[in-house]
């Protein structure tokens, strides 16, 4: 009857990977994901259609640490961890507590939520906007892809089988005073899964935009961001006119295409994440600074 | 411990095995030779069966279907239009056809996906509005009733007004999420099926047994397991399951346990009535009422279940409480290929409220009066008829209660804040909303006496314990402890002598089921009634027993085919005042303030009545704003808890509420019915209030913040 | 072969990696306090602490956890802040139907030992992964707040 179910935990992360080398397999971190994806009914252990490595607890995989301007922030930390670290800029900690409740945040990684790839991902809104970066490694060395290369459809991720997400790289975040925005629009206050995400980053030197970045979730089979657009905003000077506001909003209004689900409706969802971006860029916060 | 008042709160009789978690629910049971069973439920909406076939099933694994019937293939309920197993038609999406049993639910799961039903599809009926355009079709209409003003008068009235106002209104599912899934479980013995789980209505699973396995009384057994939760849920839905297992028992000669995932609970299961409601009202130039007509249209779903006992309870209360001249309603329930509708707390009220509140919002705008006022015109008095033609006998608190609560919200000095700051943020809105309301206790019209002719036993042994024998159950609500409490005070027993062992229908007679608001007024009152008689003949150290039955007090006769007379002995009733906060970027609303004052007669535990009103209330608040079920092509979209969105404890805020004392001479020391009160006036305080801060109408509810942002959108392009 | 502690002692399990560490509990180790709810981490019925944290047991695949640290409500009935919870739940009336009620407590329990003073926001964020479906979630806010005031000195950062 119950077929065999072979599974690896190793101590450290060079056996992992070499394992990961020998066999195609499926990766858990914390497994919230994971475990709902391949769920059976009650009763019964999740269908997991491939052999299975446990790395969340590998302490290779749980580093926070600063390099340069740069912050590393380890694949298997839990939201837990992060919310407690030091270190972690104060957008990301706000991003991370729309996540779900405790118990999953106690469990669940910022790496297993990029791999996850869902459109709805929670963080991945503001880790676009901070030109995030995922370190992959594997037998053969690391390599180094920006998230949004990574990130290629729902589910989908640009990860060869031997590899491992270790790191995630937010790019010069802790020198930028840049003004993070995130908001997560879910049907309830807690456990609710994103009907829209929204990121918007900014910085300004001299009452001139020095870099403008948005990222909207949930709109779209991947985050929505578009450098070209955010390139208009460049050199503009704030408070911005209403017709540079009105400009980038009709902008994305062509690119963000979202569906009707069980959770809302297309027009909900193009009209809220137009609706943030118009407020932000309106937004007094920032132009005080 | 004595009780001197008898409002003063106890331990709950049930406290400790639930806070550790070692009372048993029907999921923790495990008995010798028991297996699983799992259903076979059919894919599509409506169609013929034209053949089965089945996987080669391992030994010891059986199916189990129709033709292991005894008895005729239906649940007992009130019509004969439900198949304990769809055998040859399918009326919609989940309906079980058969049953597979067997020792493994991993080969159970297996053997499910392998088994291959091959259908004849037929045109389904998907939609409410579908079936209103067809319900002169044969088998569309499943119940229909009318009364009221005779529509030539109305007619006139509307002809001399200076206008009439028509409007219509739309209310979505509820589910009812308890928290513990449906559950039962037939232990079989060579004498006897033992049916045990989650459930409110022993008797109601009993009758539906015999009917089933055609047997003698003596034959089945019903046990009410610890049942986590119900809300209406586990009212006439856990008959079908039972039939299920006990059909399986016989047939295999084991134990059957039925435990339902969440998903295919919420897919599966009963929910609250979608339905519309269409006003029509005349008005004079200075907005006063003139006439009032009221259609109401409940999508049953596939099988009239309770639904025609639903459309009466909508149909009673579509005027709210309010005294509308020359009233006329009609109502139907109407079939559709969707998964049954049925009982769920408030039972057609929280419809028929929600609509009458916001229609009567309406009309207060037009006038230019607050709405509060406006209603206050309206609001029926002590001695009013009421819309069928019954008497509102007992003395009406209402108007002091909205007096108190508009002292303790500041209700005026916040409406003039909000509307003055309004403007001045851009993104939030506050407002302000109330509702008036009120709930008819116990079964409508002569159900007590005609049908369910209540008994209940009190058993005192030699060490003069007391315990109840009675079929109600405790499914959070606290009934272990309020009645137990009745029974204590009125033997001048501590009471913790007094017992309330789990209901089994070998030891207890049909005290009728744990439903309507009826379980403290109707049965607590026959307690305290036996409970003096056992005091009378009390003897120390003796096995003694007493039984007392059911005695109706003539009131004016209800006669359900005219739809006239008293519909309720006695009403219990509410006020609600809500803040809301609502984010015009994404249409979120956020509770500010919650108040709410009532008034059943008088509160058997004072703790209790909290956790009754706050529980109702966040019920009651959801359905007019967070939760959203939807059916599309037959199936329901929302197939788990986050996607359907009931409230967490970041979405509700603590409740200031009062309860007024106004004793029912019928109720025990006074008390009527409370558990399903509070939640009726929920949805519309929460639609008037984001009404007042958007300063806007809704049609309809839930108002999401997709209704709400289509709302806004329209309004600006309105603008220009 | 897996090996963990559950309430104290150790134990070892045949049972596949995959298996959920909830149904590992309730059948195998027959303990009956950790609920099922939806099997899917949306509803804290059948919360424990993996290592002194609060997890859903539903998600855990017990491969995951050789060697961890479980437990569940029976393996803190006996602890001076079990009894504090029972009580509080019990005066502040916290308890309906009490299928949400084993894992509400794990999740009061955790929220103390991190934070003995909680404020009213924190306590809601506390158990927002709990869904309690009777109370409308205030008399539990008050029982945990109660078990706070009562508690000085016995919640301790772990």
């Amino acid at each position: 009857m119950a077929e065999k179910i072979t599974a690896y935990r190793f101590d450290r992360l060079d056996q992992t990977l070499s394992q990961l080398n020998k066999e195609d397999c499926a990766i858990i971190a914390g497994g919230t994901d994971v475990m709902v994806l391949h769920k059976s009914r009650r009763g019964v252990p999740p269908k997991i259609p491939k052999p299975i490595v446990f790395i969340d607890h590998l302490t290779e995989l749980k580093q926070v640490y600063h390099l340069y301007k740069d912050l590393h922030i380890g694949a298997c930390c839990t939201y837990s961890e992060l919310l407690e670290h030091p270190i972690i800029p104060v957008a990301l900690k706000n991003a991370i507590k729309s996540i779900a409740a405790p118990a999953i945040r106690n469990r669940g990684t910022l790496g297993g939520n990029i791999c996850n790839a869902s459109p709805a991902g929670d963080t991945l809104p503001l880790l676009y906007v901070y030109n995030a970066k995922l370190l992959l490694r594997s037998v053969n060395g690391e390599r180094i892809v920006a998230i949004n290369d990574f990130i290629q459809g729902p589910r989908r991720v640009q990860r060869d089988p031997n590899e491992l997400v270790t790191e995630i790289i937010l790019p010069s975040v802790l020198e930028e005073a840049a003004h993070v925005v995130f908001e997560k629009v879910g049907n309830r206050n807690a456990d609710a899964i994103a009907k829209v995400g929204f990121a918007g980053y900014i910085r300004i030197n001299e009452a001139r935009i020095e870099d403008a970045r948005f990222a909207f979730g949930a709109v779209g089979p991947t985050m929505v961001r578009s450098l070209n657009i955010e390139k208009k905003l460049v050199g503009k000077t704030i408070p911005l006119a209403s017709s540079d506001i009105a400009e980038i909003v009709a902008d994305f209004d062509k690119i963000i295409k979202p569906i009707d689900d069980q959770r809302s409706t297309a027009v909900y969802r193009k009209t809220v994440a137009l609706n943030l971006l118009r407020y932000f860029l309106n937004s007094k916060q920032y132009q005080t600074k | 411990m004595s009780l001197k008042d008898i409002s003063t709160s106890v331990p709950k009789k049930d406290h400790k095995g639930k806070v550790s978690g070692q009372l048993p629910y029907i999921s923790d049971v495990k008995v010798e030779n028991m297996v699983y069973g799992v259903l076979v439920r059919s894919p599509i909406a409506y169609g013929k069966i034209k053949s089965i076939q089945l996987p080669t099933l391992p030994e010891g694994y059986e199916a189990v279907g129709a033709e292991h019937i005894s008895g005729p293939n239906y649940v007992k309920i009130i019509q004969e239009d439900q198949p304990i197993f769809a055998n040859e038609w399918v009326n919609y999406i989940g309906e079980p056809i058969f049953m597979l049993v067997g020792k493994d639910l991993n080969i159970l799961y297996s053997l499910l996906d392998e088994v291959k039903i091959d259908f004849e599809e037929h045109q389904a009926v998907y939609t409410l509005d579908e079936a209103i355009q067809q319900k002169s079709a044969s088998g569309i209409t499943m119940a229909t009733y009318e009364f009221g003003e005779s529509l030539e008068t109305i007619a006139a009235i509307e002809l001399g007004a200076h206008q009439i106002i028509e409007e219509e209104y739309d209310t979505g599912y509820q589910e009812h999420v308890y928290l513990e899934p449906q559950g039962m479980l037939a232990i079989y013995k060579e004498d006897e099926i033992v049916v045990q789980g989650s459930m409110q209505c022993l008797y109601y699973i009993k009758n539906a047994l015999i009917s089933a396995l055609d047997c003698g009384a003596d034959d089945v057994r019903v046990v009410q397991s610890p049942t986590g939760g119900g809300f209406g849920g586990k009212e006439e839905f856990p008959s079908m399951m039972a039939c299920h297992v006990a059909v399986a028992a016989k047939a295999v000669k084991k134990s059957v346990m039925l435990v339902f995932d969440r998903s295919e609970d919420m897919v599966v299961t009963t929910k609250r009535h979608p339905a519309k409601l269409n006003y029509r009202t005349a008005l004079d130039k200075e907005g006063n009422i003139l006439s009032m007509c009221v259609d109401i249209y409940l999508d049953g779903g596939a099988n009239a279940g309770l639904s025609q006992v639903v459309l009466q309870r909508a149909l009673i209360n579509s005027a709210g409480v309010y005294n509308i001249p020359h009233f006329h309603a009609k109502g139907y329930v109407l079939k559709t290929n969707t998964v049954p509708n049925g009982a769920f707390r408030g039972f057609g009220a929280p419809q028929s409220f929600a609509g009458i509140e916001s229609h009567i919002g309406h009309l207060s705008k037009l006038g230019n009066f607050d709405p509060l006022e406006y209603k206050r015109k309206y609001l029926v008095k002590q001695g009013d008829p009421t819309i069928t033609k019954g008497i509102f006998r007992d003395p009406i608190l209402v108007e002091d209660m909205i007096e108190d609560l508009l002292n303790a919200s500041q209700y005026k000095t916040k409406k003039a804040e909000f509307q003055r700051n309004n403007p001045k943020n851009q993104r939030y809105k506050k407002g302000v909303g109330t509702s008036l309301f009120l709930h008819g206790c116990g079964f409508t019209g002569s159900g007590e006496r005609d049908h369910i002719k209540a008994t209940v036993k009190l058993v005192k042994s030699k060490d003069d314990r007391v315990s109840l024998k009675i079929s109600n159950s405790d499914m959070g609500q606290g009934i272990y402890t309020t009645l137990s409490k009745i029974v204590a005070k009125e033997l001048d027993l501590p009471y913790e002598r007094v017992l309330y062992p789990d209901p089994d229908t070998k030891e207890v007679p049909d005290s009728g089921p744990t439903v309507a608001s009826r379980t403290t007024m109707i049965v607590g009152k026959l307690l305290e009634r036996a409970a003096k008689k056992l005091k009378a003949q009390w003897q120390s150290g003796v096995d003694q027993e007493v039984f007392e039955h059911y005695v109706h007090r003539e009131m004016i006769p209800w006669d359900e085919k005219t739809f006239t007379g008293d519909a309720y002995p006695a009403y219990s009733w509410g006020v609600n005042i809500v803040e809301v906060e609502v984010d015009t970027l994404t249409g979120n609303i956020k509770l500010e303030k919650v108040y709410g004052n009532y008034e059943v007669g008088k509160v058997i535990d004072e703790r209790i009545m909290k956790g009754q009103i706050d529980g109702g209330l966040a019920q009651g608040l959801a359905y007019g704003y967070l939760e959203k079920m939807t059916s599309k092509q037959g199936r329901i979209q929302q197939k788990s808890i986050s996607d359907y969105g009931p409230p967490t404890a970041m979405d509700v805020v603590s409740i200031d509420s009062k309860v007024f004392d106004n004793p029912y001479a019928d109720g025990p020391y006074g008390a009527k019915g409370a558990g399903e009160l509070t939640l009726i006036g929920g949805a519309p305080a929460v639609q008037a209030a984001i009404e007042d801060a958007l300063q806007t109408s809704f049609q309809q509810i839930p108002i999401t913040p997709e209704v709400i942002i289509e709302s806004l959108w329209r309004k600006e392009g309105e603008k220009g | 072969m897996i090996k963990f502690t559950l309430n104290g002692r150790i134990v070892e399990t045949d049972a596949p990696p995959t298996a959920r560490l909830l149904d590992l509990i309730r059948d195998e180790f027959e303990l009956i306090g950790t609920k099922e709810g939806c099997g899917e981490g949306e509803c804290g019925a059948c919360s424990v602490f993996v290592n002194n944290l609060l997890q859903n047991s539903c998600l855990i695949p017990i491969g995951a956890i050789a060697g961890a640290d479980i437990q569940t409500i029976e393996g803190i009935m006996e602890t001076e802040q079990f009894k504090l919870l029972d009580e509080s739940y019990s005066n502040a009336g916290g308890v309906q139907c009490g299928y949400c009620i084993p894992g509400m407590i794990m999740a009061s329990a955790a929220l103390l030992s991190n934070n003995p003073h909680p404020s009213e926001a924190e306590i809601r964020d506390g158990i927002s992964g709990n869904l309690c479906r009777c109370t409308g979630y205030n008399m539990i806010v008050d029982a945990i707040n109660l078990a706070a005031k009562k508690g000085d000195g016995l919640w301790q950062k772990k």
